[in-house]
């Protein structure tokens, strides 16, 4: 019977495709491009990345460049967009150069963070008892630690410096990670396909690393999307009290920092970045938003 | 459950914010009453702004103008600041002087310490001992090597009772000196001359300055010390002149960051503060802002940068790397337009209006346009062996006041200009002052401030002989040869002639580059009466008062 065999050939490709399915990446896939403020969103932040990786080279002015002949000028004057602050620096390399520390904070942190947390969270997750709660209440110790004092201890002991605000922030960001992470992987771990890898013979970091982890990324990519706007809050809190970044070098934190001490004279250097602040951290809250309820519409 | 233990929390919040607004709408003066701690009915407290908190109350451990606006109120020596600044009688009720000029006798008045114990001679004695006792260290120590073997001793090459002080009887103080010294009186009433409670020091050791030990002889007590926070002080009935103070409480704050504090002052939070941020000075002194607040005037300061030459391997070790950062600053770009003209380029390092002295024509290259300077400091930069390919690295220390945060940036540009990569640290003002001390630093910030109104007091900041306060670590004989000269020198224009050339020798060497001239500035509530500006910027709060209550002068 050639006959049925030919339609049949025909179908296999349609039919092999019904048989993959939708998978629960696509479904959420789906959801999120339904949700119209997490879209927008990644387009405005995907615009914002953009202009702090190449707009530095695009603007007139170097951030740490002074325009001696125009000092503290409201914006559009003297060849100046948004203006410059009391040194004569032009605001608009400034905010650009200030974004891109503030990303460049934002991710580097979490990434600290992300690498430590998960780590240390599945371990824990994973192998449970004694070894469980020694890991944890670690965490705990490391929890009742005041933030701003670490810093301060870290910067009295080490100095200052920009690489050391990463470990800081990261150091800190990564307990609240190893907590979702273990909560995670203990009701993973009781699924079947971790008995079945277990029967199989695989050895405990290999489950971890080829079954538990892939598993987890639904909530730890959620979180990550929140993580990143709290370390660029975390970065101008430092920088607020003097112990982030070093002039001429900036931050958002920094430049809202400095315009707030002279907000009746140049209300432009507090408005404009604090502006530009505001517009990234929502961005970021909504995808993180979006990402939750795309991935996990229980929590709707 | 948790959520209606935070609607609780919330609730309690919108009415505590909702009684905060209620108090603040009952008018102006209950509105900065509200932000004030509270004051006893019938009594005038004052909240004072100080630029930082003290490392200790002992006059003998202290260095800062910060630190002498705490002690001076609460102690004093043998002749003190009137309300102008200019020393008057205070634990001496007279003095006479050898025609010679090198002995000083003072006639004692009846003080006692706050603990009632009698002020004698002896407790100067003792001081001065303690001061100059190698064992102590003391930073402040060299200011006083006018008094005859001061030096030898502080440097153990003398016992301490070889000093040049002696207690005739217990109300006669006898000083010898090493050389004339017109500014003896101005001396007598800065912190090192002051005398200790000695039934107190020998009780509790080092312990004797903090809270709870502490005996003074001024006119007020410290009360107690939350570190960070604040320093509370209450008048001491048994101040000789207690009945002209008219303050009964004092607070002290320390405030680092005076546009916070200028906010505070603005609420009426403090009644005074000092160090305005230059650049606002002409935005607070318009008509619609607080002008009737700003006080500025002239100072005896300087603000200059420190090279570090201590490290064998340092940069400024290289004469032409150190004149070529001092060309390289322009000056009246921070003077001029940062500042608003609050404050004058500096290019010696004596402030001009010092007394009897006349500064030396400033290095040749001040007078070139700064693209000039510029192409020069390269030059000499190559000389040295830095260029585009070995730019010159290092680190500028720099207090993380609002005023270096606006000067810092631009001088880091300058240099930038020609091809020197400063990175800037701010650090609190205590910690920079140790590290300058300490000689942990390799570019710094740093402030002078006359302790008296000579010439010699900024001089001898650079001779070897003045140890930590030399902060570049500069070692040259001929400037040290020539402030030897001038100390031995009787006649006043030799001697100022002798400064002169030895500020031309330190010049031209550059082992520090000036930076301004300082003004000072405060912020003071009008309702504060018996400020008065003067040019050492000493406000002593027994003259001072509030509106509305008789002072008894």
């Amino acid at each position: 019977m050639t006959a049925t065999l030919a339609p049949g050939s025909r179908k296999a490709p349609s039919l092999m495709e019904a048989a993959r399915g939708r998978s629960l990446w696509d479904d959420a896939g789906r959801r999120l491009i339904r949700n119209r403020f997490a879209i927008a969103s990644v387009f405005v932040l995907g615009f914002l990345v953009i202009a702090a990786i190449i707009g530095p080279y695009l603007a007139p002015y170097s951030y740490d460049y002074l325009d001696k002949t125009h000092v503290w000028v409201p914006p559009l004057t003297g060849g100046h967009l948004l203006g410059t602050d009391s040194l004569g620096r032009d605001l608009l390399a400034r905010l650009l150069s200030g974004l891109g520390v503030s990303l460049e904070i934002g991710v580097v942190a979490t990434v600290v963070s992300l690498v430590i947390g998960i780590t240390w969270g599945a371990a824990a997750g994973y192998f449970g008892g004694w070894l469980d709660e020694l890991m944890m209440r670690f965490v705990d110790i490391l929890y009742s630690l005041p933030f701003i004092f670490f810093v301060i201890l870290l910067m009295v002991t080490f100095g200052r410096n920009f690489i050391l605000m990463f470990v800081a922030i990261g150091f800190v960001q990564w307990l609240t990670m190893a907590r979702i992470v273990r909560g995670q992987t203990m009701s993973l771990k009781q699924r079947e396909f971790i008995e079945a890898a277990r029967a199989v013979g695989l050895s405990g970091g290999a489950i971890i690393g080829r079954h538990i982890v892939p598993n987890l990324l639904g909530p730890v990519v959620v979180y990550v999307t929140l993580t990143i706007p709290d370390v660029i809050l975390t970065e101008s809190v430092l920088s607020f009290l003097g112990m982030g970044v070093q002039e001429p070098l900036t931050s958002l934190g920094t430049l809202i920092s400095n315009g707030a001490t002279e907000m009746e004279l140049a209300p432009w250097l507090l408005i404009i970045p604090s502006i530009l602040m505001v517009v990234t951290l929502m961005a970021f809250n909504f995808i993180g938003d979006g990402l939750r309820d795309a991935i996990d519409p229980k929590e709707r | 459950m948790s959520r209606l233990r935070g609607l609780g929390l919330l609730s309690l919040a919108g009415a505590l914010a909702g009684l905060a607004l209620a108090l603040a709408g009952c008018g102006g003066d209950h509105q900065t009453k509200a932000l004030r701690p509270p004051c006893p009915a019938g009594k005038v407290c004052l909240e004072l702004g100080n630029d930082g908190d003290p490392n200790s109350l002992s006059p003998l451990k202290i260095t800062g103008t910060y630190e002498d606006r705490l002690t001076s109120d609460v102690m004093m020596g043998l002749t003190q600041s009137a309300a102008n600044g200019s020393p008057v009688a205070g634990m001496a009720s007279s003095w006479e002087t050898s025609p010679d000029g090198l002995t000083w006798t003072f006639h004692l008045r009846n003080a006692v310490w706050s603990d009632g114990v009698p002020v004698t001679a002896d407790d100067f004695v003792y001081a001065l001992r303690r001061l100059m006792d190698p064992t102590q260290a003391s930073e402040y120590a060299s200011v006083l090597y006018v008094i005859k073997n001061a030096e030898a001793v502080n440097n153990g090459k003398l016992p301490v009772t070889a000093l040049g002080i002696r207690a005739v009887d217990d109300h006669t103080l006898e000083y010898k000196l090493e050389h004339p010294a017109p500014y003896l009186l101005e001396l007598a009433k800065h912190q090192t001359m002051f005398p200790v409670p000695k039934h107190v020091v020998e009780k509790w050791g080092d312990a004797w300055s903090q809270p709870g030990h502490f005996v003074g002889n001024g006119p007020f007590n410290i009360v107690s010390w939350k570190l960070g926070d604040h320093i509370h002080a209450v008048k001491n009935p048994l101040f000789y002149d207690a009945k002209s103070v008219c303050v009964d409480e004092i607070n002290y704050y320390p405030t680092y960051d005076s546009v916070a504090a200028e906010k505070r002052v603005r609420a009426g939070e403090l009644d005074a503060n000092g160090n305005i941020a230059t650049n606002r000075i002409a935005f607070l002194r318009r008509p619609d802002q607080m002008p009737a607040y700003v006080h500025v005037h002239t100072y005896l300061g300087s603000s200059y940068f420190a090279f570090n030459e201590k490290d064998p391997d340092s940069p400024f070790r290289d004469r032409r790397v150190r004149i070529a950062l001092g060309m390289a600053i322009d000056r009246d770009f921070i003077t001029q337009v940062l500042d608003h003209g609050a404050v004058d380029s500096a290019y010696t390092f004596v402030p001009p209006g010092i007394a009897n002295y006349t500064p030396p024509t400033p290095p040749i290259w001040t007078t070139w346009p700064l693209a000039r300077r510029q192409a020069a400091a390269r030059a000499m930069l190559a000389q040295a062996g830095y260029g585009p390919g070995h730019p010159l690295k290092f680190e500028l220390t720099h207090p993380s006041s609002p005023t270096a945060l606006i000067q810092m940036p631009s001088v880091q540009a300058d240099w930038k200009a020609i091809g020197v990569q400063a990175s800037l640290k701010q650090e609190d003002v205590q910690i920079l002052f140790q590290d300058l001390r300490l000689r942990a630093f390799q570019a710094s910030w740093a402030g002078w401030i006359a302790d008296y109104d000579d010439a010699m007091n900024f001089l001898y900041l650079n001779q070897t002989s003045s140890g930590v306060q030399d902060y570049s670590d500069y070692h040259n004989p001929t400037y040290d040869h020539l402030l030897d000269q001038a100390n031995s020198e009787p006649d006043g224009k030799k001697r100022a002639e002798y400064m002169r050339q030895a500020e031309a020798v330190m010049l031209a060497d550059q082992p520090i580059a000036p930076l301004v001239f300082q003004v000072n500035t405060n912020l003071v509530n009008p309702r504060i009466t018996g400020w008065v500006d003067n040019i050492v910027d000493q406000h002593r709060s027994r003259y001072l008062c509030v509106k509305g209550v008789p002072v008894v002068h």
